[in-house]
């Protein structure tokens, strides 16, 4: 069990992209969406497009996010019938529109009559909510197989975090594979001692226990790692005065068009909604008639 | 400003938490270009003596400091940091721990770039240094998968970037394998050579020695003992606390005239069963990685007392983990009592065989040694009866009785070491397998534990002898292997090049350096005395034929 | 240096941000290998009490970093993506969490566990209603979705976890530290 980053240089247009316009471009979408509150799928469906173009343009390996890809499916799937389930009570997603036909009943609580009735207007609601998820989701997920784990920090301070900030997540990521490697010694070396993973006994609070001879000395490691740490930080002058970062950042015209496209998706989001009065929710008549 | 880059006076230093000094009265100063080596044993105060002298103390660490430390001519107590740390460069003991950047340029870079020096400067810098320590190879590494010796010379040029007069260098080989431990040894001396003046802190004074330092400091409870040239050395200093040549040794014994003791030789058993087989083992972690075993065959016997050496990263720890099944071969059957291991679980091999690993702070996490101790055997479901008295009797063993109520994680190392040996013990298994029993700890607390754990006493018998059918330990000290083992494995090429008493294994020594095994003095005085002796001995134990 | 200025930034806080950051993400993507049972649709991360202790032991700073820096780390090894609420909602539970520190003497003592774990509970509450609050607008769920499909199942599975581990956390480190004070 090595931890080791997926990331690999590969020869693609996101991978030239300045890490910054990267995360601003994330930003851009996310807010573009959430907001000003968009649930309209005609306005959706293109911005998921442009979200599946990218994903697929980051050229990643299956295998590599098969697992990632089979939990956001099940938990989005999960939340939005729960969603669905228990909704109609206000909220800024109100779809509680009694004139839409019933389609019909989940039996929630069957012994107290509470059967929750499955509306179009919930169903169409149920798959806006899915893309909308997914259109935001998809665009993160390539991020850790694309982006040099060296370049966070810089790209931190050259959005304007503090050098104090921006080193914090440098030496995070100095340190991940360090921590992993000791948790998997560790592990072995319990293992040694008879301990198995597999026949946890008793209740959930035993178990829960049950984990501290694996937990503890990784952690109380680190706490003295962190001394030594700090020590050789201060003799290497650090925080003394204004730090230079030696690794530069410049955009390019690729960056200044994905830039302008982020800027101009959020704004056109924005004016549609509020200008408009376009992007709220509703059913569309197509979607009713395939029930009705 | 004054002649001496360093002047240390009248130095005292007690921590805060602390009763009594850490440091006593310490004063000497240093020429440019002068190699100092500082030695002594665990807890003497070296390292406290190095943070007052890179200006840690007093700033991060709280006490009475008294006395003064001149760096050119001005005291450190009065300098701004960024001014101090490019005069003083210090380099900590475990390189994995002080490596702050993810990959190479960055980590050289760090220093220069924590000062605010403009980009081309730091640029500049860092190539010069890595063309000054051959390392412009590693440029765009990730520092986590260096080998341990190219992790030491990253961190040093991370030093050499902030271009400081001043070396100090605390114990700095603790984890090297003795070539990498020479190679470094060597820049070492090739930067006093240039006129930087270099401080080195270790215990591993046979080793340090080999570069001629100029002087030696060697402290005792915080305080100056002697400080010197070397060739006084054996004179002054006590063999049994450093690691001196074993001609030094056998010099200083004769002229003692202590009676060399000989300690019987252990007696060998008939050959019986073999508790642990490999046959044709095949291993490798991933498909896509190459493999690490190939073709091994190994049998472990009753009676076996076994050394396992070989270099850096060779595969001996991946060895060892087939035998407690944490590891399944790819190819080929290791049997554990006759029983395939892929037909066990780690639990039930556990019974078998107890296997020490390498650091405590892995395994230590209860809030008493007792319950520490009782963790395997409850995990083993063994009876409450039983169990107690398995914790008795491990604890007595390795002489840890009254900390039975001690928290593992409050011990010292050497302590903290014992408790993870007792609780294998407590476990009751026949064969105990160690992965580097030594690592990290002084020479006068190994050979104690060492002497613990293989010596024999009147009765004849060992702790291990007693408690275990079979022994296996990993050492990067060739000499752990001439004195305290009585079968000796050679692990390199994926395979065991090499098996039998140590006298045969150890004897071909461009064999040993193929396998990047360096011969130390007391392998070469062992060997030359062979023909008088009949076996390989400790050092003192050689006075009496030499 | 052991002046306890709840809010101080330096070197300390970055070296124990990062640490506690990157534990929180190897613990966090570890339990999901070894998964933990769950009630219901509560899902138990053990990594939770690592996290609260790091705040309680180095204050809020220390918290609010290895928490966001964490839940990012320990999102992406686990290939799922960014989720910026869950990782400010993180980030808060460590930051109030971390008010504690000033206040604790003593790591073994009975009342200043029990205050770390107070503080430790206050926080997980704190930092879960931000994140279920703010998936309202993310996913568009409803007020009781947030309430009893994100926020109950959390706030339960970290608080059972915090209370038992935290405890046992706390104690191991007062042993470490009695070795190596500054
Ligand atoms: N941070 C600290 N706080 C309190 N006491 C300390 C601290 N560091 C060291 N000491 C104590 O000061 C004494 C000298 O320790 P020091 O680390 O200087 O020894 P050393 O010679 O470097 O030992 P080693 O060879 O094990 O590194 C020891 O008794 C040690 O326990
Ligand atoms: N979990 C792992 N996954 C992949 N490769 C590994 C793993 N563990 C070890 N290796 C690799 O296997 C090789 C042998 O490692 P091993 O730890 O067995 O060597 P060693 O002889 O014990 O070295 P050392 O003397 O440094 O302890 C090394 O190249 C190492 O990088
Ligand atoms: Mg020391
Ligand atoms: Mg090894």
């Amino acid at each position: 069990m090595l931890v080791t980053w997926k990331y690999r240089l590969r020869d693609t247009f996101i991978q030239r992209l300045d890490p910054r316009t990267r995360l601003i471009f994330l930003f851009s979408i996310i807010f573009a969406l959430t907001i000003p509150e968009i649930w309209d799928l005609r306005i959706i469906l293109p911005i998921f497009a442009i979200s599946l173009t990218l994903y697929f343009m980051a050229r990643i390996e299956w295998k590599d996010v098969k697992r990632g890809w089979a939990f956001i499916l099940v938990f989005v799937i999960f939340i939005v019938g729960i969603n669905g389930v228990l909704s109609g009570r206000g909220g800024p997603s109100s779809v509680t529109n009694i004139e839409s036909p019933i389609l019909f009943y989940v039996p929630v609580l069957d012994w107290f009559g509470w059967m929750v009735p499955i509306t179009v207007s919930k169903l169409w609601f149920a798959l806006n909510q899915i893309i909308r998820m997914l259109t935001m989701a998809i665009l993160a997920i390539p991020i850790p197989y694309t982006m040099d784990p060296n370049i966070y920090g810089t790209a931190f301070k050259r959005m304007g975090a503090s050098d104090n900030v921006s080193f914090t997540m440098d030496l995070a990521f100095r340190f991940l594979p360090t921590f992993a490697r000791d948790f998997t010694i560790t592990v072995d070396a319990q293992r040694a001692r008879g301990y198995e993973m597999e026949s946890l006994k008793g209740g959930l609070v035993e178990r829960i226990r049950r984990l501290s001879p694996l937990i503890i000395p990784v952690v109380m490691q680190s706490t003295v790692t962190g001394e030594e740490v700090i020590d050789a930080m201060d003799l290497r002058a650090f925080g003394t005065s204004k730090r230079t970062w030696i690794k530069t950042l410049t955009y390019a015209p690729r960056d200044y068009f994905m830039l302008g496209l982020g800027a101009a998706i959020f704004i056109s989001c924005c004016v549609l909604k509020w200008g408009f009065g376009i992007g709220g929710f509703f059913v569309p008549d197509f979607f009713t008639n395939l029930f009705v | 400003m004054s002649d001496f880059p360093l002047v240390v006076e009248n130095l005292s230093f007690k921590y805060r938490t602390r009763p009594e000094l850490a440091v006593e009265n310490v004063s000497f100063e240093l020429r440019q270009g002068e190699l100092l080596l500082i030695a002594g044993s665990s807890g003497c105060g070296k390292t406290t003596l190095a943070r007052c002298i890179n200006g840690l103390i007093p700033r991060s660490y709280r006490g009475e400091r008294k006395g003064k430390v001149l760096l050119q001519g001005r005291d450190v107590a009065e300098m701004e940091i960024a001014e101090m740390s490019q005069v003083v460069g210090t380099l900590l003991q475990d390189p994995e721990r002080q490596i702050v950047a993810s990959n190479v340029f960055n980590e050289i870079a760090f220093g220069p770039e924590n000062l605010g020096l403009p980009r081309e400067e730091i640029a500049s810098r860092v190539e010069q240094v890595m063309k000054r320590l051959n390392i412009e190879y590693l440029h765009e590494r990730e520092t986590f998968n260096l080998s341990g010796g190219e992790k030491q010379k990253v961190a040093l040029a991370g030093m050499l970037a902030m271009s400081p007069s001043i070396l100090l260098l605390d114990e700095p080989l603790a984890s090297l394998d003795p070539a990498s431990a020479h190679e470094a040894l060597a820049v070492f001396r090739s930067l006093a050579d240039e006129g930087k003046t270099v401080i080195l802190v270790e215990h591993r004074v046979e080793d340090a020695i080999s570069i001629t330092p100029d002087r030696l400091l060697y402290m005792e409870d915080g305080r100056i003992k002697y400080l010197g040239p070397i060739k006084n050395l054996p004179n002054e200093i006590d063999y049994t606390q450093v690691k001196l040549p074993a001609p030094w040794v056998v010099q200083r014994v004769k002229a003692l005239d202590n009676a060399p003791v000989v300690s019987p030789r252990p007696e060998e058993r008939e050959r019986s069963e073999p508790l642990v087989v490999f046959e044709d083992v095949d291993f490798r972690y991933d498909e896509e990685y190459p493999f690490i075993l190939q073709n091994v065959n190994l049998k472990i016997y009753p009676g076996d007392l076994i050394a396992v050496l070989g270099p850096n990263g060779a595969g001996k720890s991946t060895l060892v983990k087939h035998a407690i099944g944490l590891l399944k071969p790819t190819k080929g059957r290791v049997l554990v009592e006759g029983r395939d291991t892929r037909t066990m679980s780690v639990a039930q091999i556990a019974r078998v065989l107890g296997y020490v690993f390498q650091s405590p702070t892995h395994m230590l996490y209860a809030p008493t040694v007792h319950e520490e101790l009782e963790f395997g055997p409850k995990n083993l479901g063994f009876e409450p009866e039983l169990i107690s008295k398995s914790i008795v009797e491990s604890l007595a063993t390795v002489n840890m009785k009254e900390f039975e109520e001690y928290p593992p994680l409050a011990l010292s190392f050497g302590q903290q070491k014992r408790t993870t040996i007792a609780a294998v013990l407590a476990m009751r298994s026949k064969i105990l397998v160690m992965d580097e029993p030594t690592a990290g700890q002084d020479f006068a607390n190994y050979t104690r534990f060492m002497e613990a754990l293989c010596g024999t006493y009147d009765g004849g018998s060992s702790l291990l002898s007693a408690n275990f059918d079979a022994t296996l330990f990993i050492t990067h000290d060739i000499d752990l292997a001439v004195t305290y083992a009585n079968r000796v494995l050679l692990f390199g090429d994926k395979h065991v090049v090499a098996d039998g008493a140590p006298e045969d294994v150890l004897k071909d020594v461009d064999f040993l350096t193929k396998y990047r095994v360096r011969p130390t003095s007391l392998l070469q005085l062992n060997l030359d005395l062979l023909p008088k002796t009949g076996r390989f001995l400790p050092a003192e134990s050689l006075a009496g034929f030499a | 240096m052991n002046d306890k200025s709840t809010w101080e930034f330096g070197t300390r806080q970055v070296v124990y941000g990062a640490i506690g950051a990157a534990l929180y993400g190897v613990f966090s993507w570890a339990t999901n290998i070894f998964p933990l049972p769950a009630a219901g649709n509560v899902t138990f991360r053990p990594a939770v009490a690592v996290l609260i202790f790091f705040a309680s032991a180095y204050g809020p700073w220390v918290g609010l970093l290895a928490g966001f820096i964490g839940n990012t780390l320990g999102d992406a090894l686990s290939g799922w993506g960014f989720y910026w609420h869950w990782s400010l909602g993180n980030g808060l539970m460590g930051l109030v969490a971390g008010l504690v520190m000033a206040s604790i003497k003593d790591f073994r003592a009975r009342g200043d566990i029990m205050k770390a774990v107070g503080y430790g509970v206050a926080g997980i509450a704190v930092g879960m209603l931000f994140a279920s609050l703010t998936e309202m607008f993310m996913g568009g769920i409803d007020l009781n979705t947030a309430l009893f499909g994100y926020f109950t199942p959390a706030f339960l599975g970290n608080t059972v976890v915090t209370v038992i581990l935290l405890p046992v956390l706390m104690i191991a480190f007062a042993a470490v530290a009695s070795r190596r004070g500054r």
